[in-house]
């Protein structure tokens, strides 16, 4: 007997679809223009000469114009519009000052000419006006709502274990159409399908092999439960889970400001989803699991606080990002709406939704839940740093260690080289013994050999412990600006000893901002008054890691490019240079204290390193301190205390996370305008939903909203239908970010019943509905397409085959390091982003890196602002917005990545040199197709590989990576059959 | 034990087929679909761009906006709810500034130009200028954004992405919207995304120098590539036979054709050696050298020569721009960066006829205040109410000045264009309806001037 009475279903479906195409086929066009016309012309002019006095609480005379309803019952003097009937319409009469006279005087006087055509055009052609009116909600009346087919009940069956249900159904859409199920895939097909569906790996050949030769019935169950207890799996479907909810690394906002500690959320849902955490509660934990942890454990309540960075994740926008906040909450509210609802909630920010039934007041009553809510802060320009962190240790053992760095940075602190009375000391013996060899501006684009300018200077008696400084100073403050410098000082007598600033280029990563070379001392000093060290050590500056330096806060700085290649930042710097960066109000100064006595050449070049900057340039300075004795009282000074790298902050566990704030229902903006604020709305549920007010008002209200969401049909539907687009690579519903009247109808509205209501009685754990599809035979039919199917279903929407699909981003990359052994398994952590307290990002200088892994590629550090370029390249998600499905382009520039790529060449040598050693060409060839394609080569391709092998130039390695670069590059490679 | 050597080899000839004639064959056919994806609304008068961003903001008053009243009224405190003195510590009063640069009529239309740009003067002939630019936000970030995709906050394709998508592409061995850019202008790559629309139609982006394409240059010396491709080529045809997805597999085949070709392609586009000693000259391009403006102009009328679409020219980056805060002064070397080379442009187009079906734009994001918080300040703030952008070429009336500000250029005070007018015009003058270019995405037809933007007919020849 069937679990539940088929017949009975199907004619509800059937129902169920006829009212679908009904909805579907509803004639829009006819109001969508005069909507337009209302939404464009109308609205804002009611809402700027009108609304002041005539909406929400203020209806002066009774009149409100802020709905239909408002005006139809009108005010003290009768409704205030008769559609279509200019002479009965009040409103007509009053703004054309005929007894009536709006708006008065006082408000703003008469409309103007144009503004008077408008509303008269508006009256004349039937007053069109898309506002609530009681029996509709946004873009549905409320007995349509009523009815939409994935608003609808599920009824609760029992639990099967049985695929038979997916093949009858899928069965029941092929008869009608005269197509029959395809052929069972072969075992290496299958196995290589299911591999990538549930790790997005290719299997090793092993696996294959192992799965060949088991002739036990339950051989691919087998294969499944391997898989879906691998770790690989979690990382492949927490990867599906994060194009939904548009997982970044950074904020977004205009600095692109890196998310240090958002990668804990990433970990989380891959973790949840390996330990098959029920996906209600998977989606509960992301809106309220600081609220309502699982458990009382610590480990719960931590993990409830990091799952929330599914809402701190939120992209944040602007340049100073409290100040658009509203669009933060915009973001939160489209995401939940469309990730967890498959509805477009976001459209009613400005308005009641055009189509579903959601009104603006249903978006401000979620709004004020999220405005209740404190967010962590990223940091955005104007306010460099983050903060709002949460501790994910205990509170006394994070202030302990907090305190121990406090303690030692301010021993540190007391320690610097620069104390006040020793640079006023210095500065005063300075002074005494001091030449200027030669001085110069620096124009635009500039660039000035030093010996152009010292003359007779070039070559100096120098003594043993003299000091020759080359000061780069600013001009004004506006000439303060990156510049290339080189100074060298060469020993005319014995030229073999030479000191050149180029040396110092490798070792601005060492340890102190004084370093000794061959008995000379450099030294990077802030000279403005007197020498001071510049003792801020610099990493990874603009967020690059072949710069590093020295400076006192930003700048004034020396800084070196150890790049072999120009360095894109700020500007563009050229490879293996030194730089300097005088402050705005700050000279720098590059001192060399001379080792032994004699006659030195002096030589090098000062270069404007930031060109078209505008400014006045920069200036410099050689000078010459004679004084044998002043060196070594530089050196002492520089060495006369304890450390000069300062501690190291501790790393406190913490998350980037949320927690309740403080707790206020929001104002509804009007046009979406937060400058135009209307009525308050009290936080709710979706009026279409029962508008269910909340029972503890004094809690931001995302734990009751993360029960009705996730209590509610439409979200099993939205999840039970990715689940089936994650294995088929098409939804049931084709948009499954909207399951509204815009989206898509169901293509097997059953089907999705089926796997709704198996999702329920599996308490919404995933894995056991894997099982369900996997052993289904729909999903292991063979990927050829029949005659008839290519042309009755070209779309191939009936599954009378299995659909062919190209790898995904990630898996086209984590193939390729597999396959070439250098995937590293282990999962990712933090990203190595350049420390906090070295930020200086602005829209001028956003931070921008591509930090290079050999981890899976969720793992990579994905960027808002600026795409990773391998993931832009093959459809990669969106990091700004859901990304619903995947696209499956081709475009040259994809070719062009398999031709000449330095990350896919390099794949194809270590796919080379893994081969086993073997001087028998067969077993090498063997192996290679194995590894790569999971088979042996067919007598055809055995040829074709002797031949090119042969043809090929080179050493064998040569040929053998040449030769998996065409396999790695080819079609059978990156498709799935 | 089995060895690889000719003689054991029986020679496959799958393998010896797909050597280039299988290239060619995948080249012709491309050939035959040139043309267009789309149809357009109406015909078209430009078939091509040629969008100039100045980054940063350029200084209306200082450049194509004369202004005698600012000289007049120089030092005299205003009033204005200005977005950038807002809540702004020290900006508590502010004062008109004087224009640093005197302006001049130039050609038969007497369109005034001041002496930051004497090239660009000469060609005021063949330039609608829009006097009356305005647009919705006084950040870099959000202007710049939506001067490029007509959105102030949002990711959504960039114009030149609609306008590839709308036109499609002519050259198959070169992308059909390309960035050249010496350094990332705001809001990073956003500015010539694709976001929704097809793949296909995302800005290439040109760093002038060694590589302009990423992993444009080949690897392998050509007969190790060649062999390769045709290994692969030959592979793909063996996995071919009875694959219900051949078109998407075939599809994929020639692009490696296609990818193929633009190893040559590119460089040769961007190969300047067959270019006359006086074009470089006009140009100002030096010998050997990609650096500056010259190098991004005459790339663009190349590029448009072979057939590209959509060429944007970005002059420097998010730092180091216009926006001079400091001191106007930076606007001298900025403009003498572009100047001389837009001017050898409009003169290079128009000489070989392609200005007939080009269109150039040149704009800004916003443009700077005509005051400042002291009346001796040296800079100019952001300035959303008021810039100029200006229009030349295919279908562009000559010679005309759009629009005008207020007498001291802080509001745009007649025939107002907003950016959303702006490219609605663009639009209509490539034959599309701004209404009409749509794309369905998330449930909702997106285009570039979301509900607003009408087309300023005036400008249109």
């Amino acid at each position: 007997m069937h679990p539940y009475p088929v017949t009975n279903l199907r004619s509800r479906a059937k129902c169920l679809l006829v009212l679908a195409g009904l909805l579907c086929s509803l004639p829009y066009q006819s109001f969508v223009k005069a909507d337009e016309f209302f939404e464009k012309k109308v609205r804002p002019l009611l809402i700027a000469k009108c609304y002041q006095c005539h909406s929400g609480t203020k209806s002066a005379g009774g009149l409100s114009l802020d709905s239909r309803r408002g005006w139809e019952m009108g005010g003290d003097s009768g409704p205030a519009i008769s559609p279509g009937d200019l002479e009965k319409s009040l409103l007509i009469q009053a703004i054309n000052y005929q007894g009536l006279e709006m708006p008065p005087a006082d408000k703003g006087g008469p409309l103007n000419k144009d503004e008077i055509a408008i509303l008269t055009k508006w009256v004349e052609s039937g007053a069109q006006d898309p506002r609530i009116s009681p029996e509709q909600i946004g873009g549905m009346s409320k007995a349509q709502a009523k009815t939409w087919w994935s608003y609808q009940t599920i009824h609760k069956t029992p639990a099967t274990q049985s695929s038979d249900q997916i093949d009858e159904l899928v069965r029941a859409q092929l008869g009608p159409a005269g197509l029959t199920p395809s052929a069972k895939a072969d075992r290496r097909t299958l196995i290589r399908r299911a591999t990538y569906d549930l790790t997005g790996l290719p299997p090793r050949y092993e696996d294959v092999v192992a799965f060949v030769n088991d002739a036990s019935p339950d051989a691919f169950r087998k294969v499944i439960d391997r898989l879906l207890d691998s770790p690989q799996y979690g990382e492949h479907w927490g990867r599906h889970w994060l194009d939904v909810v548009r997982y970044a690394d950074t904020a977004g906002e205009n600095s692109d400001r890196p998310l240090p500690h958002i990668w804990r959320y990433r970990n989380w849902v891959i973790e949840a989803l390996n330990k098959d955490m029920p996906f209600d509660r998977f989606v509960q934990q992301q809106l309220s699991g600081d609220l309502a942890p699982l458990d009382d454990t610590n480990a719960a309540k931590t993990n409830g606080i990091i799952a929330t960075g599914y809402l701190s994740v939120a992209r944040r926008y602007g340049h100073d990002i409290n100040k658009d906040v509203h669009l933060m909450y915009e973001d939160i509210i489209d995401n939940l709406g469309k990730s967890m609802l498959g509805m477009t909630l976001g459209c009613a920010r400005c308005h009641d939704h055009k189509y579903d039934p959601v009104s603006a007041a249903d978006y401000y009553a979620l709004y004020g839940i999220f405005s209740s809510t404190k967010f962590s802060f990223p940091g955005c320009e104007p306010i460099p740093h983050p903060s709002g962190l949460y501790n994910l240790i205990p509170d006394d053992i994070a202030a302990t260690r907090q305190a121990e760095y406090e303690a030692a940075m301010a021993k540190f602190k007391a320690q610097q080289p620069n104390s006040p009375e020793e640079i006023a000391r210095l500065k005063t013996e300075y002074a005494k013994h001091y030449e200027v060899l030669a001085t110069k501006d620096i124009g635009e684009a500039g660039n000035e050999q030093l010996s152009s300018h010292l003359g007779d200077n070039a070559v100096r008696k120098i003594r043993k412990g003299e000091i020759i400084q080359l000061a780069v100073l600013r001009n004004g403050n506006y000439g303060a600006d990156t510049t290339q410098i080189q100074l060298e000082l060469e020993n005319v007598d014995a030229p073999e000893k030479r000191w050149s600033s180029d040396e110092l280029i490798t070792l601005m990563d060492s340890d102190s901002p004084s370093i000794e070379l061959r008995g000379a001392t450099w030294s990077f000093l802030d000279v403005t008054n007197g020498p001071k060290f510049l003792v801020d050590k610099r990493t990874d500056i603009g967020g690059n890691s072949a710069l590093h330096g020295w400076a006192a806060g930003d700048n004034p700085s020396y800084f070196s490019s150890v790049s072999d290649a120009p360095v894109v930042v700020w500007t563009t710097l050229p490879p293996k240079a030194l730089f300097t960066h005088p402050g705005p109000n700050e000279d720098s100064g590059l001192s060399w204290v001379c080792p032994e006595d004699g006659n030195y050449k002096i030589s090098g070049f000062v270069k404007d390193a930031h060109p078209i900057s505008g400014g006045d340039g920069v200036s410099f300075r050689i000078e010459h301190f004679k004084d044998p004795t002043l060196g070594p009282q530089l050196i002492a000074f520089s060495k006369n205390n304890g450390e000069l790298v300062p501690p190291i902050k501790p790393v406190l566990p913490v998350a980037f996370a949320v927690s309740d704030g403080e707790v206020a229902d929001a104002k509804l903006h009007e046009r979406g305008d937060p400058e135009l604020e209307g009525d308050v709305i009290a936080r709710r549920w979706l009026d279409v939903f029962g508008g269910n007010e909340l029972a503890n008002p004094e809690q931001s209200g995302r734990q009751e909203l993360s029960n009705w969401i996730t209590s509610h049909p439409l979200f099993t539907r939205t999840i039970a239908n990715r689940i089936w687009q994650w294995h088929f690579g098409k939804g049931i519903v084709t948009t499954p970010n909207d399951l509204g009247s815009r989206g898509a109808p169901p293509s097997h509205p059953l089907l999705l019943e089926f796997l709704c209501q198996q999702l329920v009685a599996h308490d919404f754990r995933l894995k056991p509905i894997h099982r369900l599809i996997m052993l289904s035979e729909t999903y292991q039919q063979d990927s050829l397409a029949s005659e008839k199917s290519r042309n009755v279903d070209p779309g191939n929407l009936r599954l009378s085959y299995y659909s062919p699909r190209r790898l995904t981003a990630e898996e086209i990359r984590d193939s390729l390091l597999a396959v070439s052994g250098q995937l590293d398994t282990s999962p990712g952590q933090a990203h190595p982003f350049p420390a906090e307290t070295t930020w200086n990002f602005s829209q001028h200088a956003p931070f921008n890196a591509v930090y290079p892994t050999t981890k899976r590629s969720v793992y990579m550090m994905v960027q808002r602002q600026r795409r990773h370029p391998f993931l832009a390249l093959f459809d990669g998600p969106d990091p700004n917005t859901s990304t619903a499905a995947r696209n499956q382009t081709t475009v040259p520039s994809q070719a062009l990545y398999f031709l000449n790529d330095e990350f896919f060449h390099h794949a194809s040598v270590a796919t080379a040199d893994r081969l086993l050693d073997s001087k028998d060409s067969q077993t090498l060839a063997d192996q290679l197709y194995q590894r790569l394609y999971q088979r042996v080569p067919t007598e055809k391709e055995f040829d074709l590989t002797y031949q090119f092998y042969d043809d090929y130039p080179g050493s064998p390695n040569d040929k053998w990576a040449a030769f998996a670069r065409a396999l790695l590059a080819s079609n059978e490679f990156l498709y799935i059959d | 034990m089995k060895q690889f050597n000719r003689r054991q080899v029986l020679r496959s000839s799958i393998a010896g087929s797909m050597l280039l004639p299988g290239l060619t064959e995948c080249l012709a056919l491309d050939e035959q679909k040139r043309g267009t994806n789309q149809k357009t609304h109406f015909p078209a008068k430009a078939k091509n761009v040629i969008f100039l961003f100045m980054t940063g903001g350029v200084s209306h008053v200082d450049t194509f906006d004369p202004k005698p009243a600012l000289h007049r009224d120089h030092g005299k405190e205003i009033k204005a709810d200005h977005p950038e003195i807002k809540d702004r510590p020290g900006y508590e009063r502010i004062y008109l500034k004087r224009p640093q640069w005197e302006f001049s009529p130039h050609g038969e239309s007497g369109i005034e130009v001041s002496t930051l740009f004497p090239h660009v003067a000469t060609c005021v002939d063949d330039i609608a200028m829009i006097r009356s630019m305005h647009t919705s936000h006084s950040n870099h970030y959000n202007a710049t954004l939506g001067m490029h995709t007509g959105s102030f906050a949002f990711s959504r394709p960039s114009i030149g992405s609609w306008v590839t998508y709308g036109m499609g592409t002519v050259n198959q061995n070169l992308p059909g919207f390309i960035v050249i850019a010496p350094r990332q202008t705001y809001a990073g790559t956003q500015v010539y995304s694709n976001d929704f629309l097809p793949a296909i139609n995302q800005g290439t982006l040109v760093v002038p120098g060694a590589e302009p394409i990423a992993n444009v240059s080949p690897r392998l010396p050509k007969d190790r590539q060649r062999l390769e491709l045709d290994a692969l080529q030959a592979l793909n045809s063996l996995h071919l036979d009875k694959r219900s997805n051949k078109e998407a597999l075939q599809t994929r085949m020639k692009s490696f054709a296609t990818a193929y070709g633009m190893q040559t392609a590119v460089p040769e586009a961007f190969d300047f050696s067959k270019e006359t000693e006086s074009t470089l000259h006009n140009y100002a391009i030096q010998p050997n050298s990609t650096a500056g403006f010259g190098w991004q102009c005459l790339a663009a009328r190349r590029l448009v020569e072979r057939g590209v679409r959509f060429v944007e020219l970005i002059d420097t980056g998010s730092s180091g721009n216009w926006d001079a805060h400091g001191d106007m002064m930076s606007h001298v070397g900025l403009a003498k960066n572009v100047d001389q080379p837009i001017a050898a442009l409009l003169k290079d187009l128009k000489q070989r006829g392609m200005l007939e079906e080009t269109l150039v734009v040149w704009t800004t994001e916003f443009g700077r205040t005509p005051f400042n918080n002291t009346a001796d300040a040296k800079g100019r703030e952001h300035h959303p109410w008021a810039f100029t952008s200006w229009l030349a070429g295919a279908g562009v009336k000559k010679g005309i000045v759009h629009g005008a500000t207020d007498e001291h250029g802080l509001r745009a005070s007649e025939d107002t264009v907003h950016v959303h007018d702006f490219h609605a015009t663009i639009l209509h003058l490539l034959g599309f309806d701004h209404e009409k270019l749509t794309y369905r995405h998330a449930g909702r037809d997106y285009r570039l001037t979301d509900v607003e933007g009408s087309v300023v007919q005036n400008v249109l020849a």
